[in-house]
């Protein structure tokens, strides 16, 4: 029996996307981390459903998809706030204090790793190396990078970015 | 040859394999994980490190990953240098931190590779104190058992199910810490070899469901060699039994495999590995029965089902004995109808006692002529049946209309791994050595060209370079036009079609194969195939070619060898209908119902006297006058003849439960009551010497006699009174559990294990208890090595041959070049599949495979009954399209029983209607026209034929 088709579809934006990184490779192949990105770019985060939806578009199965996904760190197969705080916790960073960090982050947004703040702005995250480690501990929130991280500066960077959220609701 | 020095002694080791392989190969313990015979290395898991000196000189040497070294003349290696004696335990300990250390509460304890492994490195303290991490389990189907805390990310099952059987439902999910081994969501595992998991996976995490039913510890079953019952491949199995010492009937717990290095290696399919638990069935008959005239109240049956009452054996035998009395006196005829799927033994004594005149096969004249064909076919001294190392080495394969993932599935597993042949020849122009899995499965290739003709799309359809589905006469044709294409001198330059393409594939191959079978049950296919492998062999350097051959049953070719082609189901019919001789039909493991159509089985039993001997009450069971329950193959000992023409023996794992024995015993036992009351057996000459058999071994000897080709059934086996050194086997480990307490509820006396009278082997520990140093013991233990990876220890070397030799000897065929086919007569002359033509508005009606579905016994197996569907007509979804047929709907055919679901493929052939076999009686005959097919509104209620 043929498998049914997925319930939710890809939209034409993110086809066009995906098929316009088609055309860099040889292969069809190697186009499931791209279309991922891109489908999580589109949609915050990749749900079951739209997992199903682009593995039936790139006639891969779902389970490969899936694999691929939870390889990469920064595929979320969870929903995630609007800003993602990706603090190191390489060895750097570590010895410079990222766990004062990360307990400073806590008290103040109430969420450990993983955790979303109930607001849905917040998320924090663990990771491996940024590659700062002159300037550590370092983290990084969307595509900037925050260095030499202390109480004052991440109190400084949270109100910012909850100001821009608030203001922009 | 290479000499190597390990620890100070020199070792002669063949060159080109890893080091690994070759301390193994020289029963040398070294811990491993994620290397595997089969699969080579990856240097994964670091587990069998060693230390490699530059020279003699060199005092400190480096560690290197043995699985990953490949051993050069001269290396200096140790295995007991304290660094590397430390490294690996470090190892362990480091995988262990997140294992549960559940071994009492898990199955495979007693049986694991970490067990052993952990043990091996003598890391036996556990100094870890910190958190484990813990996973959820899924839901993995009725087969598998799924708990991922077990995991020590060897990756071994993946490489399994993705890279070596072509599934693509399971992964590798997450990384670091908390990888994750398992389906993207709950369901059952789609791949048809999903079992060997619970053998690949070195701990607990994949497990044998069936097996946790009634689960006991390895060290408690007792084995014995089994061939699996459940299709023509004739894989090796090693089943597993224990009496529960209550009274329960069902003692058989499992199966799992039994090396064979030419026929199932390492692996076995779902079907073989589950399907044992027909033998457990509540339809498994245990004692005698016979139809009363009595009406009963409550009974179940109905229609032309008789009332059946338990009988004493003794009376049984008697009642059988009085019929065998007025056949002697020629007041009654006796007929027997044998089977394809018991030994040849069974068959044969059916055969004395009735006459060879009176012995006819129990499958329909259809099937018997394609049967005699394809037994004819491979008399052809330039065809052979290749074993399965050399399929996996073909470098062009064809298949030809036959379904093998689902009629002889470990087949087509091998083929897969031939689509490798080209990447495995290019890596060996680059000197990559094939262990080198990784690096080779990475190499740029083309592919083998693979090329598939069916009905429908197929499980090796991503393997194939090309594919082709159609209707079965189409096939046949394009199997013609590939031998003249053959004969065509050259392949056009430019833009060659498929014809072009796989003919020139063929030419140019060194090790090509063709596939058929009689899964289509074509005679013109299976006769073009063999005029295809006959050309392909007149171009070959060697003069031959590889030609595989399935058969539906395990002992079909065995059945050939004793049958006459005239006498079937339809000719025994025939018979019946023009004489009123009172007759008594003594059925042998035989169910009319599945060979024939409801109507035709009916008639054909309405007025005989029916004595059925069989291991379920099917349907023919329930309308037999007499009935005896019959010993499963796992209950019995006697010989196969697989697809490929050689000779195998099971033997008695266990005793069957009730009064269950060997259809021939039954037999045996009838002809001594007559020769008593006739006062002698000399006085019975009509029954030669069936009434003095007494071992399964006199019978084999006998058939050796009869027939030529059975020649060999002569040498096969140890005969039922050798000895091996003054002893006999052990069917039980030493540590078998409960000897003198298993029984103690009811009797404190120890009884006596029974005596086996047709095998040198004991029914308790007493007597050879090693694999290796007999082959009948087949208890896969070696000190130190619990798991089923002992088996490296009975090999000549790694991935070779058993020590003393591959079991199974080949029949002796006369050889007799393949010319002129004529189609065997059939009394039906309707047209077969491959001879119909669909004229418009008619279909023809094609028989599917199915690996769940289409095996008899196995689909009385519990867990694989729970997941077949109902009874399926396929059509092509232009045909639906014009019927206005939905997948979903529900049709009938007029004449023919049943209703069935509407399933629409664009892969199926058009024009064609696709039925499962094994689900109903055989396939309706000749074409179906469209006017025949009546939809059915979906709440009737439907009887399945
Ligand atoms: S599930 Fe078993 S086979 Fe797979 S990685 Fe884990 S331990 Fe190895
Ligand atoms: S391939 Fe055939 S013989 Fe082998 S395990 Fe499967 S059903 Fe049994
Ligand atoms: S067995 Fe050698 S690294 Fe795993």
């Amino acid at each position: 029996m043929p498998e049914p088709p997925p319930i939710q579809q890809l939209s034409a934006d993110e086809i066009a996307e995906i098929e316009h990184e088609a055309a860099a490779y040889p292969t069809r192949q190697p186009l499931g981390l791209e279309a991922l990105r891109i489908v999580q770019q589109y949609r915050g985060w990749v749900s079951d459903g739209a997992l199903q939806a682009l593995a039936h578009y790139l006639k891969v199965p779902v389970a490969e998809l899936d694999s691929l996904a939870t390889y990469y760190q920064l595929i979320f197969r969870q929903p995630v706030g609007r800003e993602v705080m990706l603090l190191c916790n390489s060895a750097s960073c570590w010895v410079m204090g990222c766990s004062r960090v990360q307990k400073h982050i806590r008290q103040q947004l109430n969420i450990g790793p993983g955790e979303t703040t109930a607001d849905g702005i917040f998320t924090l995250l663990e990771t491996p190396c940024l590659g700062d480690c002159d300037k550590a501990p370092v983290m990084m929130v969307g595509t900037e990078m925050h260095r030499q991280l202390d109480s004052e500066k991440i109190d400084a960077l949270i109100r910012a970015l909850r100001e821009r959220h608030h203001s922009e609701d | 040859m290479a000499t190597i020095t390990i620890d100070h002694r020199p070792y002669e080791v063949d060159d080109g394999q890893n080091l690994l392989s070759a301390c193994l190969s020289l029963k040398i313990n070294l811990p491993y994980f994620c290397w595997h015979p089969a699969m080579g290395s990856v240097g994964a898991c670091r587990q069998c490190a060693v230390v490699h000196f530059k020279s003699a000189e060199d005092t400190r040497g480096r560690l290197v990953m043995a699985c990953m070294t490949p051993v050069n003349h001269g290396d200096l290696y140790s295995i007991n240098a304290p660094e590397a004696q430390v490294f690996r335990a470090g190892i362990i300990e480091n995988l262990m931190t997140n294992h549960p250390h559940d071994c009492p509460v898990c199955e495979e304890g007693g049986e694991c590779h970490l067990q052993d492994m952990t043990l091996m490195t003598a890391h036996t303290q556990r100094r870890f104190e910190g958190l484990k991490r813990t996973h959820k389990n899924q839901y993995l189907g009725p087969f598998i058992n799924h708990e991922m805390n077990r995991c020590i990310t060897c990756y071994r099952c993946v490489r399994f199910y993705q890279d070596y059987a072509g599934g693509t439902d399971l992964h590798a999910f997450g990384r670091n810490h908390q990888i994750y081994f398992g389906r993207q969501e709950n369901g059952q595992l789609k791949n048809g070899f999903s079992g060997n998991l619970t053998e690949v996976c070195p701990t607990g995490v994949f497990t044998d469901k069936t097996f946790s039913r009634r689960f006991v510890r390895k060290w408690d079953l007792q084995t014995a060699p089994s061939v699996c019952e459940h299709c023509g491949v004739g894989c090796n199995t090693a089943p597993g039994a224990r009496d529960d010492g209550k009274g329960d009937p069902r003692k058989l717990r499992r199966v799992v495999n039994l090396y064979h290095r030419d026929i199932n290696g390492y692996f076995l399919c779902d079907r073989g590995r589950f399907g044992y638990e027909y033998t457990n069935s509540p339809q498994r008959l245990y004692q005698p029965l016979s139809a009363t005239s009595e009406p009963l109240i409550c009974t179940t049956a109905n229609g032309e089902e008789k009332i059946q009452q338990p009988l004493a054996p003794g009376d049984a035998i008697a009642c059988f004995a009085d019929l065998v009395d007025e056949a002697l006196h020629n007041k009654r005829r006796l007929i027997g109808v044998g089977s394809p799927r018991t030994s040849l033994e069974n068959n044969f004594a059916l055969q004395t006692l009735v006459g060879r005149e009176n012995f006819y096969a129990g499958v329909s004249a259809r099937e018997m002529a394609l049967l005699k064909l394809s037994d004819q076919i491979l008399q052809d001294p330039q065809l052979y049946s290749p074993t399965t190392p050399e399929i996996e080495q073909a470098d062009a394969v064809v298949i030809l209309g036959e379904d093998i993932s689902n009629s002889a599935p470990r087949i087509a597993l091998a083929v897969r791994q031939a689509a490798r042949q080209v990447q495995r020849q290019r890596a060996d122009a680059l000197h990559i050595p094939q262990w080198q899995d990784a690096s080779v499965r990475e190499l740029e290739s083309g592919s083998t060209p693979i090329f598939i003709a069916s009905v429908e799309q197929t499980d090796l359809d991503d393997i194939a370079t090309d594919v082709l589905h159609t209707a079965p006469q189409a096939i046949v044709e394009f199997t013609k036009q590939l031998t003249a294409q053959l004969h065509v001198a050259s392949t056009p330059e430019d833009k060659p079609g498929t014809l072009e393409k796989v003919a020139a594939a063929l030419r140019a191959a060194k090790n090509p194969l063709i596939v058929c079978g009689t899964g289509l049950l074509s005679q013109p296919l299976l006769a073009a195939a063999a005029q295809l492998a006959q050309t392909v062999a007149c171009q070959h350097s060697s003069k031959r070619c590889a030609l595989y051959l399935a058969f539906p049953d395990t002992n079909s070719v065995g059945l050939v060898q004793v049958s006459s082609a005239t006498r079937n189901l339809d000719s025994l019919s025939q018979l019946l209908d023009n004489s009123d001789i009172p007759t008594t039909l003594i059925a042998l493991e035989t169910d009319f119902y599945r060979q024939m159509h409801t109507s035709a089985a009916d008639k054909l039993l309405a007025d005989v006297q029916l004595i059925h001997l069989d291991l379920l009450h099917n349907a023919t069971a329930r309308r037999a006058d007499l009935v005896f329950p019959a010993a499963a193959t796992p209950e019995s000992e006697g010989t196969l003849i697989n697809s490929a023409g050689l000779a195998q023996r099971h033997y008695c794992v266990y005793e069957g439960s009730g009064y269950i024995q060997e259809s021939w015993r039954w037999l045996a036992n009838v002809a001594a009551a007559c020769a008593a009351r006739a006062g002698g057996v000399e006085k019975i000459p009509q029954l030669g010497e069936i009434a003095r058999w007494e071992h399964v071994t006199q019978l084999s000897d006998a058939l050796a006699h009869a027939y030529p080709p059975l020649a060999p059934l002569a040498e096969l086996g140890p005969e039922w009174n050798a000895l091996l050194d003054g002893e006999r086997v052990a069917r039980q480990p030493h540590r078998y559990s409960g000897r003198t307490a298993l029984y103690a509820e009811t009797a404190v006396a120890e009884q006596p294990p029974p005596r086996d009278s047709d095998a040198p082997m004991n029914f308790s520990m007493e007597g050879i208890p090693f694999a290796g140093r007999d082959p009948l013991q087949t208890h896969n233990w070696a000190p130190g090595w619990n798991s089923n990876q002992a088996v490296h220890k009975f090999l000549t070397q790694v991935t070779g041959e058993i020590q003393g030799g591959s079991s199974g000897l080949y029949l002796q065929r006369e050889p007799e070049t393949f010319e002129t086919f004529e189609t065997f007569e059939t009394f039906d002359h309707t047209a077969s599949p491959g001879e119909a033509q669909a004229e418009s508005d008619t279909f023809v009606p094609v028989p599917l495979q199915r690996l769940f579905g289409s095996g008899e016994l196995s689909n009385a197996a519990e867990a694989i009954a729970s997941v077949l569907r109902e009874p399926v007509a396929q059509f092509h979804i232009d045909d639906a399209q014009r019927l206005q047929l939905n997948s979903g709907d529900y049709v009938r055919f007029r004449g023919f029983a049943g209703k069935f679901q509407v399933t629409v493929g664009d892969a199926a052939a058009p024009g064609c209607i696709g039925f499962i076999t094994g689900y109903t009686s055989p396939l309706p005959t000749g074409t179906l026209p469209a006017g025949d097919i009546e939809r059915v509104t979906s709440n009737t209620p439907g009887g399945s034929g």
